[in-house]
């Protein structure tokens, strides 16, 4: 420790955290020293950099609000005015200097998201003639450039740029694919539909009923085509999982005997599971068969939603199976039992099991209570 | 010998040294990676309305669960708060962990609650239950009114009595921002392989609450509230961020967080034996699936935000911070197994030994390293160019690290907008490391020694209630 002091002693300043400098030599104690240094030297610098950077964003955010403050004084009252006076859109193109039409078209944006029909249609009006440049950048090589191209033009260019937004189906990243997919996903385009479901395996990752409601919003046109699939025992299950969700959001009708037909094959559970719940949704009494044979089921998963199903669609024959549903060791196939029990007729049999059966009594005071709100 | 002990002492020196380093260059990296997680997630956002998500009938079903125990000074405020989410679907379950204050007669009066009969659907142990409510105005509001057995306990009581696919644990005291369920329920609809994930918690003191949403983002007055707003930054926006960016999220804080419910049923639920639920649970999570070859994501999403109220004194603070660290300690040492497995994962190749050895074990070194440097100073025994080393590492890159969570917070979400709040919080940046940091170090070192000694109990915690603003008439 001494001798190393000494040696510091006469070291000249800056020597020793500069090994280029000539001077005495340097022990292992001096070395660790100087890597430790420049450890902290680098560190120190790469947040320093970090730091004032934080400066300069608050600068340029300023900036940019100060931006978007001027366009939304020179703008938003003609765009306003557009909507009402559509005959007043060349006017406002003559208020985007060229070095701006980005940001109009940005601006345009927001208002597209708060407006429906004929306004929406006004607003893509007023965003026309510059969407080709925002089509060229569809092609940009960044992904978050290329989705929100696909974004613009799927909100303000559809159906003239089609192509481009379909093309983002394909596109390597997943982000511009999901984006694209969801705006291709409207009703007055039903002709993309069948695009949107040869494309479902790219979105395998995302919740199935996030993906059913995506399709649901193509409309009622999809429906044969969702059927098609459905029934389609060489589509992949977790797909046909998410028709059958998709059918029934649309409530459709036709879909219950596809449903019970594709039962008496289906192996996967989740597809079967959802089968059963689109039967208890929209079956009819003829599907009872089917479903009786999955009340038995060793899952607890499917053995609920055939109790559910049951209830919706049995009778009082089924009351006693429903009833003794209602004891199952899974508290989830009994909450489907208990409103089976309910749907089927069963409620005074609710009703005395509050009253005098303890351990059922807060399962079936719960479906009284569903009951009475809805 | 006393030179052997002078030379351990230098060793040791150096040993803080090199923790320094270490934990400062992690943080940096997780800064830069949050940097470059938080720009991305910030241009997603933009393609993706959450407009359009909120309107959407695949929006999952949750079940908000918040325990609450003497929380009559905010319970009402939060649960209006609560009640004003904008979600398409969810149910609050609040649980009264056997409260000896006015929580629950608060409640009753405030949301009119009548005895109600619910199902309890999962089997996990849990303090008696003295009744379940419902409020007759609020359909979906639920009281479950229990004996007292801790904020673990009562979680357990309100999964039981959950029934949706995804609860979200939350504090009682904390006000939720109306689209934070949508933004934090958004990876279980993005990725259906996501059990779990955490939003931003930010300091609610100095703001304005009007009608349980926080209306006015400001600084507090208060010193240690405004040090525990940088310190949030940094935790949230560098460090969880980055973490989630290397797919190694270990922590979600226990007063915001979304779960698949089957997945933690599965797993046993929370942990009644340690003070740390929140963490133990996540960390468990991991070992669960990872066990059990489940594919799963555990998520932190940097805009979903719950507010909560700060302790301002040293003596609450103190307290909330060896709890943390006991929690940290239980945890790790109960999940020792995960370390450097590559069974794992990144969870246990990268964040696992990343807390044990930096936070768990970080205070006993930075604590006692304090002690040796004056020693070795005061003794005259100190090399100039050591002394000018370890002062940048424990106090210069502390705080320019601090600084670079105030550009985090710049880039992302600009919460802070006025630029005087901005200019104090650089300041803050530096003076922390003056006294607040050592303090710190300090809590933490007494929290490692307590869980050492197997100390329980989460110590008493005061609340002040939220600012409403002035009260008119």
């Amino acid at each position: 420790m001494d001798g190393q002091r000494k040696r510091y002693d006469h070291a000249r300043p800056g020597e020793l955290l500069n090994p280029l400098l000539p001077g005495p030599e340097l022990g292992v104690g001096d070395t660790a020293l100087l890597v430790i240094s420049a450890v902290l030297v680098a560190l120190f610098a790469a947040t320093v950099v970090f730091s004032g950077y934080a400066v300069l964003l608050r600068k340029r955010h300023e900036a940019r609000d100060r931006l978007w403050a001027g366009f939304q004084e020179r703008w938003e009252a003609p765009v306003l005015n557009a909507l009402v006076a559509p005959d007043t859109i060349p006017d406002v193109h003559g208020l985007v200097d060229p070095e701006y039409e980005l940001h109009f078209v940005q601006f345009v944006l927001e208002y597209t998201r708060r407006v429906r029909g004929p306004e929406r249609q006004t607003l893509s009006k007023l965003a026309a003639p510059f969407l080709p440049a925002i089509a060229e950048r569809a092609d940009h090589r960044s992904p978050e450039v290329r989705t929100r191209a696909v974004q613009t033009l799927g909100m303000l260019g559809l159906p003239e740029y089609a192509d481009q937004v379909l093309a983002g189906l394909d596109d390597e990243s997943p982000l511009v694919s999901f984006v694209a997919a969801r705006h291709l996903a409207r009703p007055d385009l039903p002709q993309h539909g069948v695009a949107l479901l040869d494309h479902l395996a790219r979105y395998k990752d995302a919740d199935s009923r996030f993906l059913a409601s995506m399709l649901v919003a193509v409309g009622a046109p999809m429906i044969p085509e969702l059927r098609a699939r459905l029934s389609d025992p060489s589509v992949a299950p977790w797909e046909r999982a998410i028709l059958a969700d998709a059918l029934i959001i649309h409530m459709d009708p036709g879909a219950a005997d596809i449903a019970a037909e594709a039962l008496a094959t289906a192996d996967d559970r989740e597809l079967i599971a959802r089968l059963l719940r689109l039967i208890a949704i929209i079956g009819r009494p003829e599907h009872r068969d089917v479903v009786l044979g999955l009340v038995d089921s060793n899952d607890p998963l499917l053995r609920g939603q055939a109790f559910r199903a049951l209830g919706s669609i049995g009778d009082d024959r089924d009351l006693a199976i429903l009833i003794a549903g209602v004891d199952d060791e899974s508290p989830w196939v009994a909450l489907h039992a208990a409103r089976g029990v309910r749907d089927a007729g069963g409620r005074a049999v609710l009703v005395d099991l509050v009253a005098t059966d303890p351990a059922l009594a807060s399962l079936a005071g719960q479906i009284l209570a569903e009951e009475s709100e809805r | 010998m006393i030179e052997t002990i002078w030379s351990f002492i230098g060793a040791f020196n150096y040993l803080v040294l090199a923790y320094f380093i270490a934990l400062h260059s992690i943080y940096l990296a997780t800064s830069l990676f949050a940097f470059r997680a938080l720009r991305r997630y910030a241009l997603r956002l933009k393609s993706l309305d959450i407009s359009e998500l909120i309107t959407s009938a695949s929006s999952p079903p949750i079940t908000l669960l918040a325990p609450a125990y003497n929380e009559e000074a905010t319970v009402v405020e939060s649960v209006r708060s609560l009640l004003t989410l904008e979600y398409p679907e969810y149910e609050i379950l609040v649980i009264n962990d056997g409260s000896k204050d006015d929580t629950v007669a608060r409640l009753t009066r405030a949301f009119n609650l009548e005895p109600a009969q619910r199902l309890a659907t999962a089997d996990l142990p849990s303090a008696a239950i003295r009744g379940v409510y419902r409020s007759r105005r609020h359909p979906n509001l639920w009281l479950i009114d229990k004996e007292n057995g801790g904020k673990a306990d009562a979680l357990n009581a309100g999964l039981k009595y959950s029934q949706t696919r995804l609860f979200c644990a939350m504090d009682a005291d904390s006000l939720v921002e109306p689209e934070a369920l949508i933004r934090i329920a958004r990876p279980f609809m993005e990725d259906s392989t996501t059990v779990a994930a955490g939003g931003v918690l930010r300091i609610a003191n100095g703001c304005t609450v009007k009608e349980g949403r926080v209306v006015d983002v400001r600084m507090p007055k208060n010193f240690l509230a405004q040090l525990q707003v940088l310190e949030y930054l940094r935790a949230f926006l560098g460090g969880r961020m980055g973490w989630d960016a290397l797919d190694s999220t270990l922590v979600i804080s226990g007063a915001f967080g979304i779960f698949r419910r089957d997945v933690v049923v599965a797993a046993g639920g929370y942990a009644t034996d340690t003070v740390g639920e929140d963490m133990e649970l996540v960390v468990r999570l991991h070992r669960h699936c990872s066990e059990n070859d489940i594919p799963y994501r555990i998520h932190f999403v940097p805009d979903p935000v719950a507010w909560t109220e700060c302790p301002e004194d040293l003596r609450v603070l103190g307290r909330q911070r060896e709890r943390w660290q006991r929690g940290l300690y239980q945890t790790l040492t109960r999940h020792r197994v995960m370390m450097f497995r590559r069974r794992y994962g990144r969870a246990g190749m990268l964040a696992f030994p990343y807390f044990f050895f930096l936070e768990m074990l970080g205070p006993v070194i930075e604590g006692v390293g304090y002690v040796s440097f004056a020693a070795t100073v005061l003794a005259g025994r100190a090399e100039w160019p050591f002394v000018i080393a370890f002062f940048s590492a424990a106090v210069v890159l502390g705080g320019a690290l601090s600084l670079s969570a105030v550009a985090l917070e710049e880039l992302s979400f600009r919460r802070y907008a006025r630029l005087s709040d901005l200019l104090r919080l650089f300041w803050l940046a530096v003076v922390e490391n003056f006294g607040y940091r050592q303090l710190n170090a300090w809590w933490r070192l007494q929290g490692t020694w307590s869980a050492i000694r197997g100390k329980e109990g989460w110590g008493k915690m005061t609340r002040k209630g939220f600012n409403t603003g002035p009260t008119d008439g």
